[in-house]
């Protein structure tokens, strides 16, 4: 943090002022909240507030300390590179995320309905199609093969397929990265609390947490949609809000031994106050255990989405994977793409998380660190 | 001194403050220091300073060295960032480390070079006194000599004191003017260093100096072996807490608790075979 030379580059002089431009920064998108919430007509919409807060604390707070420890992250990034499935996970989110922010202005409208283009089959399949015509009054079975203005083919009321999987993923990442992150902070701040003030906090937080985890989390959150009502906010807010147990376990007791190691010990001794023992020295060594509860428990969220979307809870206007997953279940024997597409890249994106979260804990295991 | 579990450590963590004890006070230069809090406590802090036994988990693994000894400083509002850290590269060159290093984080360094940041930091603040709970156990026989030397130097320099935690007797005879012999959480023995070796009176001393090798292969020496564990500092044994072990037990140890007298000038001992009026000729030691 502290150097005798002067600023030369300008990330030092960002890294410098961190704090003040962060501030500046929060204090404008405050002012933009602001007026939104006193003006009629929404700016923005209520998720992209939370996307914007989101990229201000990871251009603040993520990125500057992977910089100013250029040799620690180099370090870490060899070890987690020396893992091809991760490398190969990585690879697939990068790709998912660029088609969730760029698809949906390259890709037809997901909500068009077309009747004259239903069920139409993947480019290189065809499948047998009846219908009626009026001249004749007969029903007719047509060879229906797929064509390239449709390459995934459309579902049962001629939506474009490759249009609705884009507009899902952008769904499924959201939900994954925003209730991953209300989740993880929760967890965080419940975990730390409890472990550094230890004593009845620690009791009553532990046995909340509990309670918590003993509650059936998908009850509770078919109940909170459907007295609630069914938006992605509100979704995202509900798996949020209840999947904060298993960080605030695992972070107090990281916390906990830590705070009884030497180094905890000496900064005390030094005079240091809680928060800056909280902040400088707890938080920042469970950073590598919080990084990789997060990337594992966000195929979990995209799941659970995908899974409240299937039985019919989810949002009706957003098309998510799950939703059209649930619609062509029920067209399984004729139109099988229209289930098995947003299944193939489901699964695909939770392995992809899954490898990603696995490779970092190999790199970040403390155990095989020199 | 003492064995392990005998209270050592937290005596030495105690006297920081950084254990609350559950009776008695703690005097330092003068002041009651176990009520102290707030602004006195930390102004207490910049007096005393502590060194650990295990180099590897005294420093913040995310943290460069150099903003771990800085952390002592700005925790102080030692100056400004450009004089901090021109401190804690003086800081370094003064414990035998180079400055560049203050940029590298624990693990690029070995054992004994960590053990001299940790002393760095300790230093940092200026203190009076530094608690030293082990400082070399942890460390290769090599650089133990050398951080020992290290410590005896900067003693002179910064007019420093010591309470050093350790249970090598060489080390002890090498760095110590005053040894406190520790049984149990209770002071068996307290004297200086030359006439402690010279001549125990605890027969607990007298069973741990039994144990120091002597250079010279002919010279033979009785060796005073203890039975048993140390009971449980739970439930110590009643009367002197050494009776249950001790080689000279007699009918009163397990009744009555030995007071701690100065037998000598300086040399203090809790033991009822040195109470004055039982120094009887056939139980005094040879």
């Amino acid at each position: 943090m502290s150097d005798s030379r002067p600023p030369v580059t300008l990330m030092e002089l960002v890294l410098r002022y961190r704090r003040r431009i962060f501030l500046l920064a929060f204090l404008l998108y405050l002012v933009l909240l602001g007026v939104d919430l006193a003006t009629e007509g929404r700016i923005l919409p209520p998720t992209a507030y939370a996307y914007l807060l989101f990229l201000l604390l990871l251009l603040f707070y993520a990125l500057p300390p992977l910089y100013s420890s250029r040799r620690l992250t180099r370090y870490y990034w060899e070890r987690t590179r020396r893992h091809r499935l991760a490398l190969l996970g990585l690879g697939f989110i990068f790709l998912l995320v660029a088609v969730a922010l760029v698809g949906p202005f390259l890709t037809a409208d997901p909500t068009r309905v077309n009747f004259k283009e239903k069920s139409l089959p993947p480019v290189g399949f065809s499948t047998e199609q009846f219908t009626f015509d009026i001249t004749t009054g007969q029903i007719v079975t047509k060879e229906t093969p797929g064509t390239w203005s449709h390459p995934l083919g459309t579902d049962g009321e001629g939506r474009d397929m490759v249009a609705m999987l884009v507009s899902g993923a952008r769904v499924s990442l959201q939900v994954g990265l925003l209730a991953t992150g209300i989740a993880i902070f929760l967890g965080v701040v419940l975990g730390i609390v409890s472990a550094y003030l230890g004593g009845w906090v620690d009791n009553a937080l532990m046995r909340f947490t509990d309670i918590m985890m003993t509650f059936p989390f998908f009850l509770l959150l078919i109940f909170i949609v459907y007295r609630f009502g069914q938006s992605l906010e509100l979704i995202i807010l509900a798996i949020g809000l209840t999947g904060w147990t298993g960080t605030a376990r695992l972070v107090r007791s990281e916390a906990l031994s830590l705070r009884t190691r030497d180094f905890v010990v000496a900064a005390r001794a030094l005079g240091a106050s809680g928060t800056r023992i909280v902040f400088r020295h707890l938080i920042p060594n469970t950073v590598s255990t919080i990084i990789v509860i997060a990337t594992l428990s966000i195929p979990g969220i995209i799941v659970a989405e995908s899974a409240l979307s299937f039985i019919g809870l989810g949002d009706p206007t957003v098309a998510s994977w799950g939703r059209t997953l649930s619609a062509g279940q029920r067209a399984l024997d004729t139109a099988w793409w229209i289930a098995v597409e947003p299944g193939i890249v489901l699964f695909l994106t939770v392995l992809a998380f899954n490898f990603l979260g696995d490779g970092m804990r190999d790199a970040f295991d403390p155990r095989s660190e020199a | 001194m003492g064995e392990s579990g005998c209270g050592k450590s937290t005596l030495g963590r105690t006297i920081l403050r950084l254990e609350e004890p559950t009776t008695g006070e703690i005097f330092f230069e003068g002041q009651e220091i176990t009520k102290l809090n707030g602004a006195a406590l930390k102004n207490f802090r910049r007096k005393a300073q502590m060194v650990f036994q295990d180099p590897q988990s005294s420093l913040d693994p995310r943290m460069r060295i150099g903003d771990s000894i800085d952390e002592a400083l700005l925790v102080h509002g030692l100056g400004d960032e450009k004089e901090r850290w021109r401190r804690v590269e003086e800081l370094l060159k003064r414990v035998g480390l180079e400055p560049e290093y203050a940029q590298r984080y624990p693990h690029e360094f070995s054992g004994g070079q960590k053990q001299r940041v940790g002393i760095a930091r300790a230093l940092a603040v200026n203190p009076r006194l530094i608690v030293a709970d082990e400082p070399v156990s942890a460390l290769d026989v090599s650089v133990q000599a050398q951080i020992l030397n290290l410590l005896q130097e900067l003693r002179d320099e910064f007019k420093l004191s010591y309470l050093f935690i350790a249970h090598d007797l060489g080390v002890i005879r090498h760095i110590s003017h005053r040894v406190l012999v520790m049984y149990l959480g209770k002071i068996a023995e307290l004297s200086p260093t030359q006439e402690i070796f010279a001549h125990p009176l605890h027969p607990y001393t007298e069973a741990l100096l039994s144990a120091l090798p002597i250079p010279n292969p002919h010279l033979k020496r009785e060796r005073i072996v203890l039975q048993g564990d140390v009971p449980s500092p739970m439930n110590p044994p009643s009367g002197c807490r050494f009776h249950t072990r001790c080689p000279k037990v007699f009918e009163i140890c397990p009744h009555i608790e030995p007071p701690l007298i100065e037998k000598f000038p300086g040399h203090w001992v809790s033991c009822h075979l040195h109470q004055a009026r039982n120094v009887v000729g056939e139980e005094r030691p040879g």
